[in-house]
């Protein structure tokens, strides 16, 4: 072999060398120096995430009576659905589901690069007759899966509906507001959108699981890897008596029921509020006409566009004229301000004129009452005496204590949205303010109010003075029963006022229930029932009926539950609020 | 037939080198095609096995003839070759944009693999015959003509690898043949400046867009970009011992494409590791190696030239296939000897290295 192809065959040799070295060094550096990239790319290839949804967290009564539970929904979905399958399949199931065989087709084929995940079919949950035939033809059904989902189930229909509140679908906005506050939400997933469902809603969600599966290229599953169990949320204990709400709510609803029976086609609206005068739970809550819940997303449409508005909570939501219930407030400010003592006589002449230049006012169908105390006033609800008392003690003086008691303030309410403040019908500086005024002030014209203020108000009379924040929730346990968080009652306000001035109210409230008293019908009930009638004209002319209202508590010696009753367009004086008071404290009572 | 003597002479080293990759390749095959259409898990690799046979008849056959006599016909071979690859262009079957096959019924020719074996074996016989002859620049340009005819009809498949295949081949031995370093670089340089611009104008879409990804894999990583990024994260995911046979997740649940022919080198790294791709590059260092010594120690320029034409050939379908898989050379479509799936180029293959071996039994002119 000739020298130079010797030297020739070296250099070759070198770059044969050279080529196996490059090719090493470029692997190392793939595989020993970038592996921790490379391999966490490879994981994220074939790695995919289902969520498992979580149920939510189950409301029950202060007695623990299930209120709002959770069922399985189910919802037919195809997984792994083989080509030569598919037609068969999406035939039989358009037939079974009502769809249209397109709109099936389309769903799976918009999903075809995610078939590790069931793809839904039906959008609302199906009936357990469908899933029994789907079952039956299982060999027919390649492919196809009943999936069940937690569905929200409130067992007592539309039980406390508003205070409750709704689940829905999460909307842009609500995702967008969540992900500000670093709350995780799906854009599938459902969120609580009214009442305590809302604004527990942190609590009440669970944590979603996670189904970890291994998926090729073309997205098909093949096997799962490791499952994370859902933790459902907290249970809520609310302070609701769910005995009190239904008596409350078929009590509204008859006297409703009776009024409209009788030709009186403006009623139809009304609110009921209980509380526990000495905590400020919030014992029944009732705002009629009402909704169901668990059809609330099918129906809503037709409920969103009902006049009479059955979505809203007028029991925090409603504003009314006060009428006479306010008539405690100017009892109290006259006797506190000295003005007059519980044993103080004023004349009733039935009409009388107060001020020059304002026409004269009288009582209702211009009854005269004779001479009065504070005590018999409040049980005949004498205008002329209050009339009286509101020009002695001056707007300024009786809108204080308006105040006092709650009045044009939210109650202080956190686990409802949408509280009212209502109004009071004030002397404001450099306005024009008619001497006549405080008389309409003094027997509640012109101011409103909404029924929890209301009933705060008689939850005041009831305790002495002390205004308790009102609340809903009690407390909140997890799953195994664990006690996450207890509400204990807040104090908000605490009136010092004399022992006098309550007594002489409370007589009052009492002789109102007692023969003589404009709720004399409530003289036989089991319990001795303190309270106030109210009727409140919302209309000059007449053409509307007045608002009917009832204040009250009992037993009235030691009170335990504080009540506000409305009744829109239910007559005037008592005729339709006290009724329904009268049925609430005869049926409550009547059990024990 | 054979002299026993001539198995004295017989390079085992080598044969155990091919015995070896061969091994491995029916291994990695087995892994890369278990999910197949054809029900059977083993079906891709019963078929390369059986194909490995054959590539051992063809070979015994190819070592039973003195190679001296390829020198006599080589003009005949060089002939055949251009009927074959003007044939292809009128009756191949068309696959991937490129006409590159001929049906046989029984099975399918690539005439452009055969075209490198029989330019190795003509261009050896034609550089041999002029050897001392190389002193001036214009005195290879005969050599350039042979070759380009060939490489010519095999661009207008087109094939660009293989093209590239035969031109890379052509400097190794003209190298070995003994013209300048010089001189070479001059036609190198020349021809690249005035080759690579027309060559652009020439490629098609997808060979463009390949080369584009090449140079940035992230301009298209769902399309072109895929196949290199997908490789790239096998090989790299399989750290330094690997996923275990049978066992990496881009092979075995699809993420890698044509991973039993082009791509197989990867699912050897992802699934043996970096450990698994060095014994493997040392194994066709081993071979190459012995490939070199047997032109190092041949009776005849002729013979020496066919075993640096097969070592040119091995290392540069080496370095551009794995090359490809690990993101250091383009996607072209050549596979990787004695591993990739495929009949035509383990064939060819077989039939040069069974050439090598005959060079090496035939080192001494024995007489008879």
């Amino acid at each position: 072999m000739a020298k130079s192809m010797l030297k020739r065959l070296r250099v070759f040799s070198a770059l044969v060398v050279l080529v196996a070295i490059v090719l090493t060094s470029r692997l190392a550096w793939l595989q020993i120096y970038q592996y921790d990239h490379y391999f966490a790319r490879a994981e994220t290839n074939r790695m995919r995430e289902l969520p498992i949804g979580a149920p939510r967290g189950e409301i029950y009564d202060r007695n623990g009576e299930l209120l709002v539970g959770n069922r399985p929904g189910f919802v037919v979905s195809v997984l792994d659905l083989n080509k030569r399958d598919q037609p068969d399949v999406v035939a039989y199931l358009s037939e079974l589901l009502e769809m249209e065989e397109a709109d099936i087709s389309a769903k799976i084929w918009d999903q075809r690069y995610r078939s590790f995940a069931p793809i839904r079919i039906s959008t609302k949950p199906v009936s357990a007759e469908v899933v029994a035939q789907i079952e039956e033809r299982r060999i027919d059904l390649p492919g196809v899966i009943i999936e069940t989902q937690p569905m929200r189930y409130y067992t007592e229909d539309s039980l406390a509906a508003h205070a409750l509140g709704y689940v829905g679908a999460i909307g842009r906005e609500e995702l967008l507001k969540m992900q500000e506050q670093g709350r995780f939400y799906r854009g599938t997933d459902s969120i609580g959108k009214f009442g305590v469902e809302k604004t527990w809603e942190e609590y009440l969600r669970g944590q979603d699981g996670i189904l970890r599966v291994e998926t090729n290229r073309f997205g098909r599953r093949i096997q799962v890897l490791d499952k994370k169990d859902p933790i459902p949320g907290n249970n809520l204990t609310l302070t609701l008596d769910a005995r009190l709400q239904k008596i409350a709510e078929q009590s509204l609803t008859e006297v409703i029921d009776n009024l409209r029976g009788e030709g009186n086609d403006q009623a139809g609206k009304g609110a009921v509020v209980a509380l526990n005068p000495n905590t400020g739970e919030i014992l029944a809550m009732v705002s009629f006409p009402s909704y169901s819940p668990s059809t609330f997303n099918e129906n809503f449409i037709k409920l969103r566009d009902d006049r009479d508005n059955p979505l809203l909570n007028r029991a925090v939501s409603g504003a009314y004229p006060v009428g006479s219930t306010f008539k405690m407030v100017g009892a109290a400010a006259a006797l506190e301000e000295g003005i007059i003592s519980i044993r103080s006589i004023i004349s009733c002449t039935g009409r009388k004129v107060f001020f020059p230049n304002d026409p004269a006012r009288g009582c209702f169908n211009n009854a005269v009452h004779g001479s009065l105390d504070v005590v018999q006033a409040l049980a005949k609800s004498c205008n002329i005496f209050f009339f009286e008392l509101g020009k002695r003690t001056g707007i300024d003086r009786l809108i204080a204590y308006a105040e006092d008691f709650g009045f044009s303030r939210t109650t202080g309410l956190q686990d409802l949205e949408g509280e009212r403040a209502g109004s009071l019908l004030r002397r404001e500086e450099g306005k024009f303010w008619p001497v006549g005024n405080v008389l309409t002030a003094a027997i509640g014209q012109g101011h409103t109010i909404t029924p929890l203020q209301l009933a705060n108000f008689s939850a005041m009379l009831a305790n002495g003075g002390t205004h308790y924040r009102p609340f809903l929730v009690k407390g909140v346990s997890d799953k195994s029963g664990e006690t996450i968080l207890t509400v204990e009652p807040e104090i908000i306000n605490q009136l010092e006022y004399k022992d006098d001035t309550w007594e002489a109210i409370h007589q009052g409230m009492e002789a109102v229930a007692l023969p003589g008293g404009t709720a004399a019908s409530m003289r036989n009930l089991p319990v001795k029932v303190a309270g106030k009638t109210g009727s409140a004209q919302v209309s000059l002319s007449g053409s509307h009926k007045a608002h009917s209202l009832f204040v009250g508590y009992a037993p009235a010696d030691a009170p335990e539950i504080a009540l506000a009753v409305i009744v829109e367009h239910g007559g005037l004086g008592g005729q339709a609020a006290v009724p329904v008071a009268r049925q609430i404290f005869a049926e409550y009572y009547a059990a024990e | 037939m054979f002299d026993r003597r001539l198995f004295r002479n017989l390079d085992y080293l080598l044969l155990i080198a091919v015995l070896a990759i061969m091994a491995v390749s029916l291994v990695i095959i087995t892994s890369a095609t278990l999910a197949n259409p054809f029900g059977d898990p083993m079906f891709y690799v019963k078929r390369q096995a059986i194909r490995f046979l054959i590539g051992f008849i063809v070979l015994i056959v190819v070592i039973s003839i003195d190679y001296t006599q390829f020198y006599r016909f080589s003009h005949y071979l060089y002939g055949l070759n251009l009927v074959l690859l003007v044939a292809v262009l009128f009756v191949g079957k068309q696959t991937g944009g490129a006409q590159r096959w001929i049906d046989l019924r029984v099975f399918e020719l690539q005439p452009s693999e055969f075209a490198k074996i029989i330019i190795i074996i003509s261009l050896a016989r034609h550089l041999a015959s002029r050897e001392g002859n190389f002193d001036s620049l214009f005195s290879v340009v005969p050599s350039f003509i042979y070759v380009f005819v060939p490489i010519g009809l095999i661009f207008l498949q087109p094939d660009l690898g293989t093209s590239l295949v035969f031109i890379v081949i052509l400097f190794g031995m003209l190298f070995l043949a003994g013209v300048r370093m010089r001189h070479l670089l001059t036609y190198a340089i020349g021809g690249a400046a005035i080759g690579l611009p027309l060559l652009w104008f020439k490629l098609k879409t997808y060979q463009k867009m390949r080369l584009m990804v090449f140079l940035n894999p992230d301009t298209d990583p769902l399309g072109h970009g895929y196949q290199l990024m997908q490789s790239m994260i096998a090989i790299g995911s399989g750290g330094l011992r690997g996923k275990g046979i049978f066992e990496g997740t881009q092979n075995q649940l699809e993420f890698l494409l044509e991973q039993h022919t082009d791509f197989i080198f990867s699912v050897l790294a992802e699934e043996a590791g970096f450990i698994g791709g060095v014994v493997l590059i040392l194994l066709f260092m081993l071979l190459i190696f012995r490939v070199i010594r047997t032109a190092y120690i041949a009776k005849d320029t002729f013979g020496a030239l066919i075993c640096i034409g097969v070592a040119t050939m091995l290392t540069f379908q080496i370095l551009v296939n794995i090359g490809m898989t690990i993101g250091i050379m383009p996607v072209t479509g050549l596979p990787l000897p004695l591993m990739s799936y495929g009949g035509s180029s383990l064939l060819m293959n077989m039939i040069a290295i069974g050439l090598v071996l005959n060079i090496g039994m035939r080192r001494h002119n024995i007489m008879f």
